[in-house]
């Protein structure tokens, strides 16, 4: 490395090697290592604007606001969290209703309809039809 | 840019809603990115704006973050300088008055006689920083304050690691002769250049 380009380094970068790309870091320390009085000063200057840079200090961060920006963060839920606000009233309406429907299924099943005697509405059951059945069988057969 | 990325772990975390992985990220990220805003607006006001709305992009970002295409931090410097630039240009539309720019971005709280000095000095060097034009202020606030490699300040700032220098050397004459030209307070031994 040539003591004009360790001077566009420390011109750009500061007066510290870490700070400097590290393809060029192990060059620049072998010219330090080498005592060059003009090099040593390039140094010097930049390591004084260093000290002017560290000097600009910012207030710590707010506590406050540390807690704003954690509250800021939205409280993704679950599936059935995110719906359970009306999931559960709907739940509620739905077994409602289903009972209903089994109540009135059950009613009908159990309890004769009054507007529909057999007369109307013969049974497979009712005797009378059997007899009738087997009756004109018995004739066709006669025939 | 191959190594591990060392925020994915906790992104993956808050992707899963823990809350010890968002005070993390947040004890982790808001210094440093808070730092870059304050430095590069000049106040203290508008970087914490951009610090809420930066951490509102990482809550969004965090469940969908995809490692392998570019790191975290790196990201989220270029979120926070998108933010930083949207301040400065809606600054140029409606000028500030000199005592509502560098809103308290120095700690002002009493103090003995050294630390009333250094803050002497840090508002001296915070209004050097400030008189710098936009780009060469950030080059040097991503180089030497946040500590970037100049490749990734390059790239954050869209030109080559040779337009970086070449900002960076502007940047630091101007700082210096900034330094020179104005009152600033004593300092013994002070090794001008």
């Amino acid at each position: 490395m040539t003591p004009e380009r360790f001077a566009q380094l420390a011109e750009a970068y500061g007066g510290h090697l870490h700070r400097w790309p590290s393809a060029e870091q192990a060059q620049a320390q072998a010219l330090l290592d080498a005592g060059d009085a003009g090099v040593l000063e390039v140094l010097h200057q930049a390591r004084w604007l260093d000290g002017q840079l560290d000097g600009y200090q910012l207030a710590p961060v707010d506590p406050a606001l540390a807690r704003q920006i954690r509250q800021s963060f939205p409280q993704r839920q679950s599936f059935w969290a995110r719906y359970a606000g009306w999931l559960s009233p709907a739940g509620f309406v739905g077994v409602g209703i289903a009972g209903i429907a089994a109540g009135i299924l059950v009613a009908s099943l159990s309890v004769p309809l009054p507007m529909l005697g057999p007369e109307v509405l013969p049974s497979v059951f009712d005797q009378g039809d059997a007899e009738v059945v087997f009756t004109v069988n018995a004739e066709e057969s006669e025939q | 840019m191959k190594d591990t990325d060392p925020d994915v772990e906790l992104l993956a975390r808050i992707g899963n809603n823990e809350p010890a992985a968002i005070n993390e990220m947040v004890t982790r990220k808001l210094p440093r990115l808070l730092a870059l805003a304050s430095r590069i607006l000049g106040d203290a006001d508008e970087a914490r704006d951009v610090a809420q709305e930066s951490f509102l992009r990482i809550w969004r970002q965090a469940a969908s973050w995809r490692s392998g295409e570019a790191r975290f931090d790196t990201w989220l410097h270029r979120v926070v300088l998108n933010l930083c630039h949207d301040h400065l240009r809606r600054r140029k539309e409606r000028p500030l008055h000199d005592e509502e720019a560098m809103n308290e971005v120095v700690d002002n709280a009493p103090a003995p006689d050294e630390q009333l000095e250094a803050a002497a000095r840090s508002e001296h060097m915070a209004q050097a920083l400030a008189s710098l034009p936009d780009r060469q202020r950030e080059a040097i606030v991503l180089q030497y304050y946040q500590e970037l490699s100049n490749i990734d300040a390059a790239a954050l700032m869209n030109i080559s690691v040779e337009a970086l220098e070449s900002l960076l050397s502007r940047a630091r004459r101007n700082l210096r002769s900034y330094l020179d030209d104005t009152p600033g307070p004593a300092r013994p031994g002070r090794g001008k250049p």
